[in-house]
């Protein structure tokens, strides 16, 4: 009799095998990566997961000075990180007007508390900041979309790193997943012209980043005007630095529709049209 | 089969007692295979983080110490509570706990042989998880801040004694020792998540609700001071030795608190099969 049971379970085994077989290659093949896999397994909630592990790069990038979910934060502010990515320049900054969260102690026990845990706001500064990076990568895979984690995590490899060549493959993985993203493209030029003094390929990338932001302009899908004022501002560099005076000014005269400081840039397009108009020597 | 001691001693404590039921406690530790399989884990787990491949740079440490802190830290709290949590139901089902305690060995002496024995161990535990957790951050940043690590296993030990009290406390209200160990736990990470930010909440509630959980707040144990983790990982240098001083006398007294509480809930208890 066992023999028999025995029997029927090895052709049940076979039958469910099968079966199976077809969805675990489907499994494994969809989007070529093991992305796939994570997506299939932990469906929506890994972009939970993605945003919570940007979150801890922000914590690290204060080294554990950071606000708990008991702890008020001004709704509507944006964390350092992607500040300091997209905007300022490098270096260690003290912000004492942010470092209010903590407010001053209730009573003596979180007084006392307060000497086993950071209580200055700090930001890493002179190459720790690769600390950031473990994090950010984990972010990028579970979630593909969340391009902060492109951003920041190349803004750190290309300047304070100096690791070109790792920024680029990572933001090419991110342009994979995100082909029409204008910001990867922008960050990307930014290697090729800042990093390779690369100017003929970075301005091909930056016009390609214009394309995709002009595309989603058109299609109404909100772009950031303000990362086109940053293409156009770096596309006008590259036409400086490629001694292109015809082609700086009229990529100045589009910049000057969108930019914010108007006039500083109106007089540079006078000065750059009186270069244009005096007579060659 | 039943039977029962209702005996009570009223004689001075002695220290030999106490040493040698802490001696049998230390030797139950080494005998068995929790600790050295917990320890293996550790290890395995920081070495596979620690192989893992970031952006060609091989000098990220900080990722790697929260996670070996991490898990030295469940690890710790897996071991004191379920080796504390055994200690008295385990005597009582051997039976060993009827000669013990007509020896005579006082019941407080039980109780402080057991959480001397308990604590002692959990100590050695931690010198061996803290000496991999300092090879490995010593591997990565060629710096080994030996008092900052000392202060952080100390302050660790002084919260381990804390929550072995609690266990130990739990094992004569509870009768199974798996839901004393169960409920423990639930507490434990329970303070040590919320009990510093419960005075936030209590401001916000008013009339006798804010009243009940700032009371709350003052009498529950503030393990949170002893998790010290995120100083080690960010290198934010030593602490106050004052500060530690401070946190090292109230681990002592809540230990003894809770201590003498588990000596009365346990004087008035029966001890039976």
């Amino acid at each position: 009799m066992i023999k028999w049971v025995m029997i029927l379970l090895l052709i049940c085994c076979m039958a469910m095998a099968t079966g199976l077989d077809s969805e675990f290659l489907r499994l494994h093949n969809r989007g070529g990566s093991s992305a796939s896999v994570v997506v299939a397994l932990m469906g929506d909630s890994r972009r939970l997961f993605a945003h919570e592990f940007f979150a801890m790069a922000d914590a690290y990038f204060h080294s554990g000075f950071y606000p708990t979910i008991f702890d008020r934060q001004k709704a509507g502010t944006e964390s350092d990180l992607k500040e300091e990515s997209h905007d300022k320049p490098e270096g260690v900054q003290e912000h004492e007007e942010e470092a209010s969260f903590l407010g001053k102690p209730k009573d003596w026990i979180e007084r006392f508390g307060r000497h086993f845990y950071p209580t200055v706001h700090t930001h890493l500064h002179g190459g720790t900041e690769r600390e950031m990076l473990p994090w950010l990568k984990l972010s990028a895979d579970l979630d593909p979309h969340e391009l902060d984690a492109y951003l920041t995590a190349s803004y750190w490899l290309r300047t304070s790193l100096n690791k070109p060549d790792e920024a680029e493959q990572f933001l090419r993985e991110g342009l994979r997943a995100n082909p029409d993203s204008y910001e990867i493209l922008l960050e990307l030029g930014r290697v090729y012209l800042y990093n390779r003094t690369n100017t003929f390929v970075a301005r091909n990338i930056f016009m390609l980043a214009r394309q995709k932001w002009r595309k989603q302009d058109a299609a109404k899908a909100k772009p950031d005007p303000h990362a086109y004022e940053e293409i156009l501002g770096e596309i006008v560099r590259v036409d400086r630095a490629q001694g292109n005076l015809n082609q700086q000014l009229a990529d100045m005269e589009e910049l000057v529709t969108v930019a914010r400081a108007k006039e500083t840039l109106q007089h540079q397009i006078y000065e750059l049209k009186a270069k244009l108009a005096a007579p060659k020597k | 089969m039943s039977s029962s001691i209702s005996w009570v001693t009223s004689r001075n404590p002695d220290a030999g007692n106490v040493f040698a039921i802490a001696g049998v406690v230390i030797k139950e530790m080494y005998r068995r295979k929790d600790f050295y399989v917990l320890l293996a884990l550790v290890v395995v787990i920081t070495l596979m983080l620690a192989s893992v491949g970031i952006f060609n740079d091989d000098r990220i440490v900080r990722y790697l110490k929260d996670g070996c802190l991490l898990l030295i830290w469940l690890s710790s709290l897996v071991i004191a509570i379920t080796t504390a949590a055994r200690q008295i139901p385990a005597e009582r089902e051997s039976r060993t706990i009827f000669p013990l305690l007509a020896k005579p060995v006082g019941r407080g002496e039980f109780v402080v042989g057991k959480f001397l024995g308990c604590w002692v161990a959990c100590g050695f535990a931690l010198v061996a998880f803290y000496f991999f957790f300092g090879m490995v951050s010593a591997s990565r940043e060629h710096t080994l801040p030996l008092l900052a690590y000392f202060q952080a296993m100390w302050l660790h030990w002084m919260c381990l004694a804390i929550v072995i009290a609690l266990v130990l406390l739990g094992s004569v209200i509870f009768t199974a020792p798996s839901s004393n160990a169960t409920i423990c736990f639930i507490i434990v990470l329970g303070i040590m998540f919320a009990s510093g930010h419960l005075n936030s909440v209590a401001v916000q509630m008013h009339g006798f609700r804010g009243g009940l959980v700032y009371a709350i707040y003052y009498a529950i144990p503030h393990l949170e001071w002893y998790d010290v983790r995120e100083l080690i990982i960010h290198n934010w240098g030593l602490i106050d030795w004052l500060a530690w001083a401070g946190a090292t006398i109230y681990a002592g007294l809540y230990s003894g608190l809770l201590l003498g509480c588990a000596w009365l809930v346990f004087q008035r208890r029966t001890v039976t099969l």
